[in-house]
C-alpha cells in the first residue's frame, strides 16, 4: 500500500520542500504514527465526527435523476450535509486534533472556495486555536459569504493579491508563513497535495467517506457500487471516497474542472490534460509550460481552479485505477440546475462536476449499475456565481 | 577559478567571502550586468543568480516580488541560462544558478547540466530540494549547494557535511528570504554546531545587511550571502539608472571591508 516510507505513491509523491521545513515534517510524520495507534485519539476524534460534524451522512437514493437517466440507478453520498457544509471538515477535525497533540497554539490554511478555510476556522474555535487562513483577492471577491464565515469564526483572513490571486498563490502564502512560524503553528493543508505526510494524513482523514459508504451501501443492497463519481481539484474528496475501493471491482471516476475549453488557462484540468512536475512540495501532475512556469486556470468553481493534484491520484492515473475525464463549466452548471430542480438539492460547483458526468454516462448503463456521486458540498456558497454565469449567458441571449 | 578554489583563496587570507545574490535580467538586462559588474567592482566574491519561478514559496516579499515581475517579463531557465553567458563574460566572480526545482526538472538534467557548462556556471542552488533529493545532481560536473537551517537536526546536518559540498549555505532564520535575523548569540551557536560536523566553508544567507553583522559573525561563518538588501537598492534606485551601480558597489564595499576586518 502506498505510500513508501519516503512519501512516495509509485513514481509521485515525496517531499520537495525548502531544507528549512523539514524538522516541521518530520515532527508531524512522527505525531500522526502515534496517534494513527492511540485508540485515545480515534475515540476523541469520532466523539467530533457524530456530535459536532454530524457523521455519519447519508447515502441517499436520487428517484428522479435515476428515472430520467434510464435504467442505472443513481445515489448520493451526502457530505453537503456536513457542518460547515463540505466534506472538508473530516480533515480539518482531524489535522487540529493532531495539532493540539503537537502542542501547537495556531493553525494556518489555504483555501480556494473558502470551504477549507471555514472548517479549518470551525475547527480552530471549538478546539481553541488561533487561526490564520490566506485567500487569493479573486476568490474572496467570488465567495464573499465563505470570508464572512470565517471572520465570523474567529479566524484572520489574509488577502493574497500576487500572481493568479487564486489558491495557488494562497498556499505560497501559507507555505511561507508555515516556514517561518512551525514552532507554535500546524499547517492544515486541505487537500491531498503537498509534501508527505500531508497527501497520506488528509486521504486518511477523508477515508471515513468511503468507509461508511461500503457499509451503507452493503446494508442496503447486499453489494458493492459499480461505480463512483467524483470531482477532482486537488482531489481530497475523491481521495476519500475512492481509497477504500481501491481493491474491488468498482469503477473509479474523477471528474475534474474543464472550464470555458481545454485551451492553456482556460481550464484546470490537471491529470486529463498536464504534465509531470514539481508543486507545493509534491512530483505530480500538472499545469505548466514549456519552461516548468506553472499555468493560470479557470473554472467556475473555486474549489477546483488549481494547476496541481495529489500525488496519488497521479500514481492511480498511471496505474489506470482511476479514469480521469473532465466537463465543462457550462455542463456544472446545468447540473447544478438540475440537481436543485429535480431532488431539492444544491450541490456546490466543484460537486456539480461529479453530477455532470454521471449524468452524462448514467443513460449508456443496464439495470444492474448503480452510481454512486460523491456530493462532497452545498452550493449556498455559489449563488453568486451561478447568477452571474446565467445573468452572462441570458445576456447574450 | 571556480567556488572551492575561491573559498579556499579567502580562508588563507583570513578573509569573509561576500556573496551576492541579484534576480537575472532585471530590471533589464543592461542594467543588470551593470549592477553584477559594480558588485565585483565592490569586492563581491561569488554570485547567485536567480531564475523567476511562478511559484518561488522559499522567498520573502522582496525576492518575490522579482520573481512576479520576471515572470511579467516572460523570464524563464533558458532566458535565465542565456543571460548567464552575458555574465560570464563581464565578470570573473564564480557563478552559482539559483533555481527552483520544476523548471530544471522540466528543461531535463541532462540539458540543463550540459547548458549550466557551457554558460560558466560553476554551481547549483534549488531552494526547494531538500538533502534527501539532492541526489539527483550526483554525477554531474557541477557544484551542488546544500541548505540547512537553525532548525536541522544533527542527522540533518551530517547528510549535508557528507555531500563534500564546495560551501554549506547555513540560512540564518527560520523563515524566508528576507532581512530580518534571530538574536546573534543563537546564530553563532548554530554555526559552532554546524562547524562541528564538517569542513567546509560555511556561508550564511537570510537577513544580512549591515556590515556590523559581518563582524559579529567572524570566526563562526567563513563568509556571508547577501540578496534582499540588494534588491531593495534596486528597487530604491532603478528609476535613476545612473546612480543605481554607484549604490550597489558602495554597499558591497562597505560589507567587504567589513569582512576583511
Amino acid at each position: 500500500m502506498y505510500p513508501d516510507p519516503k512519501g512516495y505513491y509509485g513514481r509521485y509523491g515525496g517531499r520537495f520542500v525548502p531544507e528549512t521545513l523539514i524538522p516541521a515534517l518530520q515532527k508531524i510524520e512522527k505525531a500522526y504514527a502515534e496517534i494513527q495507534n492511540d485508540p485515545a485519539f480515534s475515540q476523541e476524534l469520532a466523539y467530533y465526527m457524530k456530535n459536532f460534524v454530524g457523521r455519519e451522512t447519508p447515502l441517499y437514493f436520487a428517484p428522479s435523476l435515476s428515472k430520467m437517466t434510464g435504467q442505472a440507478r443513481i445515489f448520493l453520498k451526502r457530505e453537503d450535509l456536513n457542518h460547515t457544509g463540505s466534506h472538508k471538515i473530516n480533515n480539518t477535525m482531524g489535522q487540529a486534533l493532531l495539532a493540539k497533540r503537537m502542542g501547537k497554539v495556531r493553525l494556518i490554511a489555504e483555501t480556494g472556495a473558502g470551504q477549507h478555510g471555514v472548517a479549518t476556522a470551525t475547527a480552530a474555535a471549538v478546539l481553541g486555536l488561533k487561526c490564520t487562513v490566506y485567500m487569493g483577492s479573486k476568490d474572496m471577491a467570488r465567495q464573499s459569504l465563505n470570508v464572512f464565515r470565517m471572520r465570523v469564526l474567529g479566524a484572520e483572513v489574509k488577502e493574497v493579491n500576487k500572481g493568479s490571486q487564486t489558491l495557488k498563490d494562497a498556499t505560497n502564502e501559507a507555505f511561507r508563513d508555515f516556514i517561518q512560524s512551525f514552532e507554535y503553528s500546524h499547517m492544515v493543508i486541505g487537500s491531498v497535495v503537498g509534501p508527505h505526510p500531508y497527501p497520506m494524513i488528509v486521504r486518511n482523514f477523508q477515508s471515513i467517506i468511503g468507509k461508511e459508504l461500503r457499509i451503507q451501501f452493503q446494508e442496503r443492497e447486499g453489494r458493492l457500487p459499480s461505480h463512483i463519481v467524483a470531482c477532482v481539484g486537488g482531489g481530497s474528496n475523491a481521495m476519500g471516497v475512492f481509497y477504500p475501493f481501491l481493491q474491488d471491482p468498482v469503477r473509479l471516476i474523477g471528474v475534474e474542472a474543464g472550464g470555458i475549453d481545454i485551451i492553456d488557462g482556460q481550464h484546470c484540468a490537471t491529470l486529463s490534460e498536464g504534465s509531470d512536475g514539481i508543486l507545493h512540495g509534491a512530483f505530480s501532475r500538472l499545469l505548466q509550460d514549456s519552461h516548468g512556469q506553472i499555468l493560470d486556470t479557470h473554472s467556475i468553481s473555486a474549489g477546483l481552479d488549481y494547476p496541481g493534484v495529489g500525488p496519488e491520484h497521479a500514481c492511480l492515473r498511471e496505474e489506470k485505477r482511476v479514469s480521469y475525464v473532465h466537463v465543462s463549466d457550462k455542463e456544472a452548471v446545468d447540473a447544478f440546475l438540475k440537481l436543485s430542480e429535480m431532488e431539492g438539492i444544491i450541490p456546490a460547483l466543484e460537486s456539480a462536476h461529479a453530477v455532470a458526468y454521471a449524468l452524462k454516462i448514467a443513460g449508456e448503463l443496464d439495470a444492474k449499475a448503480a452510481l454512486v456521486i460523491n456530493l462532497s458540498g452545498r452550493g449556498d456558497k455559489d449563488a453568486e456565481e451561478v447568477i452571474s454565469y446565467l445573468g452572462g449567458e441570458n445576456h447574450g441571449n | 577559478m571556480g567556488i572551492r578554489d575561491n573559498l579556499q583563496g579567502l580562508k588563507a587570507r583570513n578573509e569573509m567571502a561576500l556573496i551576492a545574490f541579484i534576480m537575472a535580467a532585471l530590471p533589464d538586462e543592461n542594467l543588470c550586468l551593470e549592477c553584477i559588474k559594480a558588485l565585483e567592482q565592490g569586492g563581491c566574491d561569488l554570485l547567485e543568480l536567480g531564475v523567476p519561478f511562478t511559484d518561488p514559496l522559499a522567498d520573502g516579499e522582496t525576492i518575490e516580488r522579482l520573481h512576479h515581475r520576471g515572470i511579467a517579463r516572460g523570464l524563464n531557465l533558458s532566458r535565465g541560462l542565456e543571460f548567464a553567458h552575458k555574465v560570464s563574460e563581464v565578470c570573473h566572480m564564480p557563478l552559482i544558478m539559483f533555481s527552483y526545482y520544476n523548471p530544471i526538472y522540466k528543461m531535463g538534467l541532462d540539458t540543463f547540466m550540459q547548458e549550466c557548462k557551457s554558460a560558466g556556471i560553476d554551481g547549483l542552488i534549488v531552494p526547494d530540494l531538500p538533502l534527501d533529493e539532492m541526489q539527483v545532481f550526483a554525477g554531474f560536473d557541477l557544484e551542488s549547494i546544500p541548505m540547512v537551517a537553525p532548525s536541522s537536526s544533527d542527522e540533518r546536518l551530517q547528510m549535508a557535511a557528507a555531500m563534500d559540498p564546495a560551501f554549506i549555505y547555513c540560512v540564518s532564520v527560520r523563515g524566508v528570504t528576507g532581512v530580518r535575523s534571530l538574536p546573534e548569540h543563537e546564530i553563532q551557536a548554530y554555526l559552532q554546531r554546524v562547524k562541528s560536523f564538517t569542513t567546509a566553508p560555511l556561508e550564511l544567507g537570510f537577513g544580512i545587511s549591515r556590515p556590523e553583522q559581518l563582524q559579529a559573525f567572524q570566526g563562526y561563518a567563513d563568509g556571508v550571502v547577501v540578496g534582499s538588501f540588494f534588491a531593495q537598492l534596486i528597487e530604491e534606485y532603478e528609476a535613476r539608472p545612473a546612480l543605481l551601480p554607484g549604490k550597489l558597489e558602495q554597499a558591497a564595499a562597505g560589507l567587504k571591508a567589513a569582512a576583511k576586518a
